[in-house]
């Protein structure tokens, strides 16, 4: 209940401030809707290759305002007072990732609407798509927890822009990997975010190739992550509090 | 009855001593005033009180419970205005409450948010959201907050902190009014609210508990004219 009671707040903070939801959804609509403007004739930029990297992207700006949330709560004595309440590590995590997930669901399905409405096939791949984000986007949130920790609320979007970089270069959702030399390909495949947009892409497209390994590597890396971010939040409820 | 007992109490950073073995006994209801210079040791003091960092050395025991072994059941009984304005800024006040209630699992939450608007006279600002409030509601809201759980021992760091005159007799009257119900202690550098407020008070010195006693009792120890010139007396060994 306490989770709950705490994510219902962070919700509130995040839909009252109107940039979270202009950046996590107007600028990837956007983008979506003028890409298939161009014309470009490349593989990538068909909707039902385009919209899977599109959705990853809007999750970078996830682990933005994740991460600003996180350091603006840092920044003002709010954890002070919760520090001191009976509230758990655990809880305060869970309660800022449930948070962001129903904005997650909001981001896919419009997404999924304006891709729709541009020419993109419904079929019910694309449920299944907007589900196998939400595990997904745990990584994004996580990320955003980490960063939040390690930042302070002036630079927490600075750092954050970071994700938002390497996801849009690394990802694969605007060129393929193998066209830009040995070293970047070998950056994609370490990064997980192509295999995000892979996973994504194989659900909504019925392509399964390599669907075990991606799926294999990225639960790996979401559980080091989410650990990771848990000990330092945990750890800078100390610190911050010295 | 002893609400809170310290025992040799010290926080130590690397080879820095902050608090330097502090002891105290702060009784039921009463109002403590916890007074020095800037980096005396209060705050640091108040962050072990409760619970949000550890002793290097030294027992605390709040309500006969020891803060190492019984931590979540002190956090149960205590609450903190700290320092700065601790509020979610996007809420309204309404939901601000709301919120710290569903923190604390307040079974009876409608009637307990109801009593705190009419202490603290919210009525007008219920629905204004945190962070367009002047500093004095947003002071009155985090200390109407920190009340929420009925707490047995309320901590008040600063409380008035950069209010003016009016908010800041507002603000002691309420504290008036929770004075004997509850214990409190309290924090401030303004010599005439520790004056006006407190049961006991007592003067830290570079992490050491120098002095204890009522207002009255420090001014009369020090051959002083009044309250603030006995504290500066105390502080500086009386060679202002």
């Amino acid at each position: 209940m306490r989770t709950l009671n705490f994510a219902n707040r962070n919700f509130k903070e995040i839909i009252r401030d109107p940039l979270s939801l202009i950046f996590a959804i107007l600028l990837p609509l956007f983008l979506l809707f003028i890409f298939q403007q161009f014309k470009i004739p490349s593989e990538v930029y068909q909707l039902e290759n385009f919209t899977p990297g599109i959705i990853i992207f809007g999750f970078s700006f996830i682990t933005l305002f994740t991460a600003t949330l996180i350091a603006k709560d840092r920044s003002t004595s709010l954890l002070i007072r919760l520090g001191t309440s009976p509230m758990k590590p655990i809880e305060y995590i869970l309660g800022y990732t449930l948070a962001v997930i129903p904005m997650v669901i909001i981001q896919n399905i419009l997404f999924f609407i304006v891709a729709i409405l541009l020419g993109l096939t419904f079929s019910i791949n694309v449920i299944y798509t907007i589900l196998i984000t939400i595990p997904i986007s745990v990584l994004f949130i996580a990320l955003g927890i980490f960063i939040g920790c390690i930042t302070n609320e002036k630079s927490a979007s600075g750092v954050s822009s970071v994700v938002v970089q390497l996801v849009a270069f690394t990802s694969g959702m605007y060129f393929s990997a193998d066209m830009v030399g040995d070293f970047f390909a070998k950056l994609c495949n370490i990064l997980p975010f192509s295999r995000c947009v892979d996973i994504t892409k194989g659900i909504l497209n019925n392509n399964y190739d390599k669907l075990g390994e991606n799926c294999l590597i990225l639960i790996v890396y979401i559980a080091v992550v989410v650990f990771i971010s848990m000990l330092i939040f945990r750890k800078k409820m100390v610190s911050d509090n010295k | 009855m002893i609400s809170i007992k310290t025992n040799n109490l010290t926080k130590k950073y690397k080879e820095k001593t902050v608090v330097n073995k502090l002891n105290l006994e702060v009784n039921k209801g009463e109002l403590f005033s916890l007074l020095g210079t800037n980096g005396a040791g209060k705050t640091t003091t108040i962050k072990m009180l409760t619970t949000l960092i550890l002793p290097t050395d030294g027992e605390i025991t709040i309500q006969d419970k020891d803060i190492k072994k019984q931590r979540m059941q002190i956090k149960e009984i205590i609450n903190i205005s700290p320092q700065e304005t601790a509020i979610a800024p996007n809420l309204t006040v309404q939901e601000n409450l709301e919120f710290m209630a569903g923190v604390y699992q307040i079974k009876d939450k409608k009637e307990k948010i109801r009593e705190l608007i009419k202490l603290f006279k919210l009525e007008e600002v219920l629905k204004q959201k945190a962070k367009t409030l002047s500093g004095g509601w947003q002071r009155k809201l985090s200390i109407a907050i920190s009340l929420i759980n009925n707490p047995e021992i309320l901590f008040l760091d600063e409380p008035t902190l950069g209010l003016d005159v009016i908010a800041r007799r507002e603000l002691w009257n309420v504290i008036e009014e929770l004075k004997g119900k509850i214990t409190i202690i309290l924090t401030t550098h303004y010599m005439e609210e520790a004056e006006s407020l407190s049961d006991r008070v007592g003067v830290m010195v570079k992490g050491k508990l120098i002095t204890i006693g009522t207002p009255k009792e420090l001014i009369d120890k020090v051959d002083a004219k009044n309250f603030e010139e006995a504290f500066v007396k105390i502080v500086t060994g009386g060679e202002e």
